[in-house]
């Protein structure tokens, strides 16, 4: 807020005439927009501590450096990569940009000084020996005059006010951008795990139909592992479609079309980091950082500015003034006059209730929006350390103990204990748990951007949704409980 | 030697077959005792073998023989790789054999160490009712850490058996019998060589468990003489031509044994309730042994060799046999194995072919657990186990330890067939039907 204060107060007549009809490109704004993030030193969607803070590129580089996207897109992609890719292309986020200028324009418009009116009257006499006459007259709003600072002074304050939520912006498109990539790494793994599966049932059908060949299996067998196999196929299928699903949120958030929309992702989502947030101080930076009490902030204070100007316009007699000179044909007469307008009637009573109403309303938008940060800060931190205890869990302790399981099921199936199909169970219960390792997975990498995002100042995680339970599986005590011989 | 020396050497020998159990040396080379040589028992008769047991060692004091049984958990060795949590007698399964004479009195102490109350009841014994060891009906349980006394007169020859009346279910599921023979002061018959005592039990016991289930019914997969799956059983070395005499107990909690032998034909000339007239006695080559009874077989072996002694039931001569696996017989493995292989990279289909080749697969298997392990046979591997022995009839019993294998005179063993004596027979192989 400080930023805009001062600029406010100390801005003089003088150098708004002159800079008044500077240009507002696009690329101011950006400028501008780049500045107060860095100046913030918001590490938008990076990862704590992976480096510099990523940049919007200017409206230049967004028309003419087009190589930075296919430069990117060549390679299989990151989540960093998805992050990059958005800001470059997101078209949305160009819109914000261009609703910037729209508020700078009405900024600049506030701050230009009213024009002065000019009446020139010729009158020609009836009279043949009188000349032509003529009149000059020079006509003045300094009632506007003197209003432009605080005009001025509300237009600076909306236009902050935009700039930050700009700003917050290109925080949601960085933050939707990694979300949905996360999605897509999840989305591909868990199609990748109900193929595995798949192939299992397809392994035991083909054993089954080999052993139903010779004699071995009653029909009433062969057809219910054909059915486990048709019905592994619409899981398949579904899994396939949530991947395509997936990565068309990914190409919207990331604003990709025609040929761009044949990337490849990098690798699977990481194994949980281990890494404790204190949560008090996560709460308090949220609080600090937060992008959404600031902008209601600047909008409070243009609210105020705005109460402050109507009241002055209210009290404030209408005042104009102005020469005149009229030519009567030998000399000039001059003259001056002023014309005051009595505030009476209207003392813009109804636009000081709105604006005090306005200012009223968003005090307590922001005690609401404070609320908000603290709890969604809290929930994030809920949501992180839980998720990540669950997929430690998950990889180092139930996925090596499904595995030993499988391990020894296999020497049980040795020892004529159990036959092919249920070491073929087994073996499922090991990809069953990893599609609910990746589910749990995928909700502590979006807990943690959510966490990322907030500490940088970003809007309340929407996107963490509900919290996913995975198919954990009941304990399989059902293989093998059948004694031997 | 007098009987008191022989009893000496009975402890010592007892003592030896303990320690060799201890050092998990249940090889049938290892654990044999010597050949008996005739005992000093009434009418010249031998002692009882027990192979891969002992037999109770009982001091003498006024003309009463007293014997100590302690009940008690033990570990046992079924057959090298698989041990069980067991119960037995006097750290043994089964507990040893107690070997009496007509007419003796005997005074039995009982000490309980097992975490439940327990009981003797003298199987087949004919005795005062209060010593009969029927918890409940005829005594008090003895108690954990109790010892009982019990005390009667063996007055009847013949074979019979041991094992508790309390919660016998578990306990003698889990190998708490033994057997006991009383001579007769006047023998009758024959004279016999060789006098041998197995008892036929079965257990469950899946892979990679070590205690055997005492709640089972029908699913029992360790079938045993003496407590010992081969190839962990002792075998039976006897002299061609001498007169054998073998006592079958079963008190196997499900399950009749018909046992048989090979190269022979023998005769029943007992059970536990007495000796079968001559009159009665019949050719046999299978002894059906019941639940809960003695058979008492002899025979005089006229061909040497190493001879199969088994139950005939097949499913009881295999080792820890699980029965989870479906008919894969006559199946092509390679179209299940490239699937399965893909996602459980150590399976390997078998019993397609059927099942005689498994026990040399060496297929890995769940610890403590011997599925399909036959024994090394001199020609190639012995695809049996369980319920199964060897009858080692030779010229000169005296000098073997039963370890060695009977070396055939040459050209009496059946072997591959020549192409030219089957075609002057008119012998087709690739005849068509
Ligand atoms: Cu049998």
């Amino acid at each position: 807020m400080n930023l805009s204060r001062k600029a406010q107060y100390i801005l003089p007549l003088a150098v708004a005439l002159v800079t008044g009809c500077s240009s507002s490109t696009v690329a101011t704004d950006v400028r501008d927009v780049n500045a107060f993030l860095a100046a913030q030193g918001r590490n938008i969607g990076q990862r704590p501590g992976a480096g510099s803070a990523i940049s919007m590129p200017t409206e230049d580089a967004w028309e003419n450096d087009g190589a930075e996207a296919p430069r990117i897109l060549a390679k299989p992609l990151t989540a960093d990569d998805a992050v990059k890719l958005a800001l470059v292309q997101n078209r949305e986020l160009r819109a914000s940009m261009y609703e910037l200028g729209i508020a700078r324009g009405q900024a600049v418009q506030a701050g230009l000084l009213p024009n002065p009116e000019i009446e020139i009257s010729l009158r020609a006499p009836q009279d043949p020996f009188q000349r032509l006459q003529a009149d000059i007259g020079f006509e003045y709003d300094l009632s506007a005059l003197i209003l432009v600072p605080l005009r001025k002074g509300v237009a600076d304050a909306e236009l902050e006010a935009t700039r930050v939520r700009v700003a917050r912006d290109v925080l949601e498109t960085a933050f939707q951008a990694r979300l949905a990539f996360y999605d897509v790494q999840a989305r591909q793994a868990v199609l990748d795990l109900q193929k595995r599966a798949f192939d299992a049932f397809q392994a035991g059908y083909a054993a089954a139909e080999e052993l139903h060949r010779v004699g071995n299996l009653p029909d009433a067998d062969l057809a219910i592992h054909r059915a486990a196999v048709e019905a592994s196929r619409i899981d398949v299928a579904e899994a396939e479609n949530a991947l395509l699903d997936a990565r068309e949120r990914f190409n919207v958030a990331a604003g990709l079309s025609g040929q761009q929309v044949t990337w490849t992702i990098a690798g699977p989502l990481p194994p949980p980091e281990d890494m404790p947030v204190d949560a008090v101080v996560t709460e308090k930076k949220a609080i600090t950082a937060s992008l959404e009490l600031a902008e209601i902030g600047r909008r409070m204070e243009a609210a105020a500015k705005r109460v402050g100007l109507h009241r002055t316009q209210g009290v404030m007699p209408h005042v104009s003034g102005g020469f005149h000179g009229e030519q009567d044909g030998i000399s000039w007469e001059l003259g001056g006059h002023v014309t005051v307008g009595l505030p009476i009637f209207d003392r813009a009573q109804g636009r000081i209730i709105s604006a005090k109403s306005e200012l009223g309303a968003l005090r307590e938008r922001y005690v609401a929006a404070a609320i908000g940060v603290r709890s969604s800060a809290r929930m994030t931190q809920n949501r992180i350390e839980s998720a990540g205890k669950r997929a430690r869990h998950y990889q180092q302790a139930l996925l090596p103990a499904r595995e030993k399981a499988l391990a020894e099921t296999l020497l049980q199936y040795n020892a004529m204990h159990v036959s092919v199909f249920q070491v073929l169970d087994v073996q499922r219960r090991v990809t069953e748990t990893g599609i609910a390792y990746t589910e749990t997975l995928l909700d502590y990498w979006k807990a943690r951007a959510s966490l990322d995002q907030i500490l940088a100042g970003g809007a309340r995680p929407r996107a963490l949704g509900a919290v996913s339970t995975g198919h954990t599986s009941s304990a399989g005590m059902d293989v093998g409980s059948g004694a031997g011989h | 030697m007098d009987r008191r020396d022989f009893v000496k050497l009975g402890a010592a020998i007892s003592g030896t077959l303990v320690a060799a159990r201890a050092a998990g040396q249940a090889l049938p080379s290892q654990a044999r005792p010597l050949p008996a040589k005739p005992g000093p028992f009434p009418g010249g008769q031998v002692r009882v073998v027990t192979p891969n047991g002992a037999t109770l060692p009982m001091k003498e004091k006024d003309g009463l023989k007293i014997g100590h049984l302690v009940a008690m958990p033990v570990d046992h060795t079924f057959a090298p790789g698989l041990e069980g949590a067991c119960w037995g007698y006097n750290g043994r399964v089964h507990g040893p054999t107690i070997e009496v004479v007509e007419g003796d009195r005997a005074r039995f102490y009982v000490t309980n160490r097992l975490p439940e109350p327990t009981t003797v009841h003298w199987h087949g014994i004919i005795l005062p009712n209060g010593m009969d060891g029927v918890a409940g009906l005829t005594q008090r349980p003895i108690m954990p850490r109790e010892t009982h006394m019990y005390e009667f007169t063996f007055d009847k020859p013949g074979t019979f058996m041991y094992h508790p009346h309390f919660d016998e279910m578990t306990q003698m599921a889990l190998g708490m019998v033994g057997m006991i023979v009383v001579h007769p002061k006047k023998p009758k018959g024959p004279r016999v060589d060789r006098d041998f005592a197995l008892i036929t039990h079965e257990w469950a016991i899946r892979a990679g468990m070590r205690r055997p289930d005492p709640n089972e019914m029908k699913d029992f997969n360790v079938l045993t003489f003496n407590a010992k799956a081969f190839p962990g059983t002792e075998p039976l070395v006897v002299g061609k031509g001498e007169r054998v005499r073998i006592r079958l107990g079963n008190l196997s909690a499900m399950d009749h044994h018909p046992i048989h032998l090979h190269g022979l034909s023998f005769e029943v000339v007992g059970t536990d309730g007495g000796d079968i007239p001559v009159s009665a006695r019949v050719p046999e080559t299978t002894v059906l042994v019941p639940t809960g009874s003695v058979r008492v077989i002899e025979f005089v072996p006229t061909e040497s060799g190493d001879w199969a002694m088994h139950c005939h039931m097949t499913h009881h001569i295999m080792n820890q046999m699980g029965h989870g696996m479906g008919v894969i017989v006559g199946a092509n493995a390679a179209k299940i194995d490239a699937r399965v292989q893909q996602l459980v990279p150590g399976y390997m289909t078998m019993g397609h072919t059927g099942m005689g080749d498994m026990a040399e697969m060496k297929m890995p298997a769940p610890k403590n657990s011997i599925p399909m392990v036959g024994g090394k046979g001199p020609f190639s591997s012995i695809d049996m186990g369980g319920m199964f022995t060897i009858l080692k009839v030779r010229d000169n019993p005296e000098s073997e330890d039963g370890s060695g294998w009977y070396s055939h005179p040459k050209g009496s063993v059946a072997d591959k067939a020549d192409a030219a004596m089957m075609q002057a027979d008119g012998v087709d192989p690739d005849v068509k039907f």
